[in-house]
């Protein structure tokens, strides 16, 4: 269904449209085998057009807007497979601009210049994400942090935002990549991204205040991070699936076009009911949310949802391709691993569900 | 479930709830079953009087006229409380036309009863050859002079033996090419000589539908709606609204809940496997409440959300049959027994409502039918 936006909204989403034009499937397999895998000057791009500091207010330099107007953006960045990490750099940058002096890496992280990345996963299964293991210390008014985190998007990043437990209880620092105590151990991923193990011994770090109206920083970019990850699913999905669709408007069998089948109809029409189903919860979470508060218990929703549909979509995307869709040279297996990719970050969603069982105190 | 109240919208929720505690009898509370109209009723008229029997009518017909939120804070309290599901046949479809496509005489003769609750509307369109392929309907209407004679059958009429009127879709050419060009939209008064209902009773127990016989059955031409040969039209449009009333997360609210009582009370809640399922089928409320708000969004901005509301029929639907085979799992040996079931959390009807869950995949067109819908008409697939 098409949504009820506003004009400057529609504006906002035609620039996505037209950034993400210059990307899709045949750049990200480009970044496959490469050094880096995102081109920095089409972050400083997304950076010019203001997207990097989307939710940033406009007092401290952003664009000052909310949710929907992330959304809109990532699920166009979902859609054209777009590899630089839009999503994770304007929420570290929502980040930084909190407390009454923004954080001295703002202005470069609003501007592509200097990418800065969230880590906050301390475990493969998700574990608690509000408690974390990582831990905070500060004497005479220097602040050091102990601890691992798993799976941070670091290639190509300056600095973190790390979670971490402190005498006031959970906290977001800022932790630069070349800090003192501080170590990287990269995978590669099927995506071609890598994903990096991030060591922390005593590396100083800098507290990130929170929002007023957050329960405190780590809750607060931790659901974040979950909106924007689902919205950009939400645009692998759909493009995953129109490139399916077109396909069985072309593909001849038995005499005749593939998509007059019944049985593939049916298959076609399953997968986007999951994805509008999931394009409308994330619109209506975004809608009614502010950045900072999201609702705990719909962050987990949305993100199960999310990453257990775009896996579901994309592989059916690719037994509708028949043969054709298993091969390396077909593009519709590049949206199952970026699927893959962005279903697990920050827990899957087996780890979403349980988190929601609590959240949402199902068992009460 | 999604936004905040805003001041003003949190009095009117504490009005609704506070209303709803004091008004709705605890008996009709939490009913599997819907009640008869004997008991019924007197709820419908209490709404009624109250003028909260129809939010989403505009005041220009007497209605609330009430804002999109207001309607979903109303949809929110009456599940919350468990209300009964009431006849909707004209509210929310003949009602709706009407205002679209009746004349001023139709709408001011047959809009204040359907407000009023003294006259209960039935529809007509299924017929025992007509299921799936509706276009393929006999029932036939012979215009002579100023009446219309109506002889055939229609069958799954919901509360047809409860009901004063039926709005039928009729064949007034057989002739015509495609079929659908040779139907009409006619209000019948099921209280006509000729007209003979029998109940039929389902395999959950209770007797919702029944079918109706025309026999030589006289009806006023002044009781078209609309052109003649145009009914096609109309009932398409009245389908698109059927789907969506259906499709309401009341229902799946309230077998979750259900859900939760029985599984506390069997045990299985503490199970994880139980919980992982419960939270996946809970998400999957959540986001039917997300489709829904969506597309009542878009029918109040008078875009209507046309064949993609198929999607909402066959979404709300499946959800609420596993929802219903979920409360049979954690009901365990209990699930078969045909009474509602006491547990020290309160009663639970288990087998009733899984057994009558089995129909909404099927009425007000099959999932099946629906999906070669979306697939042609929204997917644009190849006939």
């Amino acid at each position: 269904m098409e949504l009820h936006l506003t004009s400057e909204q529609m504006l906002l989403r035609d620039s996505a449209t037209k950034f993400v034009a210059a990307a899709g499937a045949k750049v990200a397999r480009g970044f496959r085998d490469g050094v880096q895998s995102f081109a920095p000057s089409r972050l400083r791009e997304a950076g010019e057009l203001g997207w990097l500091g989307i939710l940033v207010p406009e007092s401290a330099g952003g664009l000052g807007l909310g949710l929907t107007e992330l959304a809109l953006v990532l699920e166009q960045a979902g859609r054209g497979l777009v590899c630089e990490p839009i999503g994770l750099a304007a929420i570290s940058s929502a980040a930084l601009a909190q407390g009454p002096n923004p954080h001295p890496m703002l202005e470069q992280a609003m501007s592509g210049t200097a990418l800065v990345v969230p880590a906050l996963q301390e475990s493969g299964y998700g574990g608690n994400p509000f408690q974390p293991r990582a831990r905070l210390t500060t004497q005479g008014g220097a602040s050091r942090v102990t601890g691992k985190k798993l799976f941070v998007c670091a290639d190509g990043a300056e600095g973190f935002l790390v979670s971490a437990s402190s005498a006031n209880g959970p906290v977001i620092c800022y932790v630069a990549r070349n800090a003192p105590g501080t170590t990287l151990s990269a995978l590669q991923t099927v995506d071609g991204r890598k994903l990096s193990t991030l060591t922390l011994t005593d590396a100083p770090a800098d507290i990130i205040p929170p929002n007023a109206s957050s329960k405190n920083a780590v809750e607060a970019l931790h659901n974040l991070a979950l909106v924007a990850l689902s919205a950009e699913l939400l645009g692998v999905m759909e493009k995953a699936q129109e490139t399916t669709f077109d396909y069985l408007r072309i593909r001849k069998q038995f005499g005749k076009l593939i998509g007059s089948f019944q049985a593939l109809q049916h298959k076609s029409v399953d997968i986007y009911i999951r994805t509008e189903a999931t394009r409308s919860l994330v619109f209506q979470i975004a809608a009614n949310n502010t950045p900072y508060r999201i609702d705990p218990a719909l962050a987990a929703a949305v993100k199960a949802k999310a990453s257990d549909d775009a896996l579901v979509v994309t592989q059916a995307c690719i037994q509708l391709h028949g043969g054709i869709g298993f091969t390396d040279e077909h593009e519709i297996g590049l949206y199952l691993k970026r699927a893959m990719m962005l279903s697990s970050l920050h827990g899957n969603a087996a780890a979403q569900r349980r988190e929601y069982v609590a959240l949402a105190g199902l068992t009460e | 479930m999604f936004r905040r109240d805003t001041t003003a919208e949190a009095c009117f929720r504490l009005d609704v709830r506070t209303w709803l505690e004091a008004n709705l009898p605890p008996a009709l509370r939490n009913r599997t079953t819907r009640p008869l109209p004997d008991e019924l009723m007197p709820w419908y008229h209490a709404l009624s009087r109250k003028g909260w029997i129809a939010p989403h009518w505009s005041q220009k017909y007497g209605g609330m006229g009430a804002t999109l939120n207001e309607q979903i804070i109303m949809t929110e309290e009456l599940g919350r409380i468990g209300a009964p599901h009431l006849p909707v046949q004209g509210l929310n479809h003949i009602g709706p036309i009407l205002m679209e496509f009746a004349n001023e005489a139709q709408k001011a003769r047959h809009l204040p009863p359907i407000l009023a609750g003294t006259v209960i509307w039935a529809q007509g369109y299924s017929e025992p050859g007509a299921g799936s392929d509706l276009a393929s309907l006999t029932t036939r209407a012979v215009l002579e002079g100023d009446h219309f004679v109506v002889n055939g059958q229609k069958i799954w009429t919901t509360w047809g033996h409860h009901s004063d009127w039926m709005f039928a879709l009729v064949r007034t050419d057989p002739q015509a090419q495609p079929r659908q060009a040779g139907i009409s939209f006619l209000l019948i008064d099921l209280h006509s000589p000729g007209i003979r209902i029998r109940p039929i009773k389902t395999i959950a127990g209770d007797d919702e539908f029944s079918e109706v016989f025309f026999d030589d059955v006289r009806v006023p031409a002044e009781n078209l709606v609309g052109k003649l040969h145009d009914g096609w039209r109309i009932a398409n449009a009245l389908l698109g609204h059927e789907r969506l009333a259906t499709s309401n997360p009341q229902f799946s609210l309230m077998a979750l809940e259900r859900i939760k009582i029985m599984a506390r009370a069997s045990g299985i809640m503490a199970d994880p496997a139980f919980q992982d399922r419960l939270a996946a089928i809970s998400i999957n409320v959540t986001a039917l409440a997300a489709l829904f708000s969506h597309a009542v969004e878009l029918t109040n901005e008078q875009r209507s959300p046309g064949p993609e509301s198929s999607i909402i029929k066959i979404f709300g639907s499946e959800l609420l049959q596993d929802l219903n085979v979920l409360l049979v799992e954690a009901a365990g040996g209990l699930a078969t027994v045909d009474r509602p079931i006491e547990t020290e959390f309160g009663e639970v009807d288990v087998a009733t409502p899984f057994l009558q869950a089995r129909r909404v995949t099927i009425y007000g067109g099959s999932s099946e039918i629906q999906r070669n819908v979306v697939a042609r008409r929204v997917l644009n697939l190849p006939n």
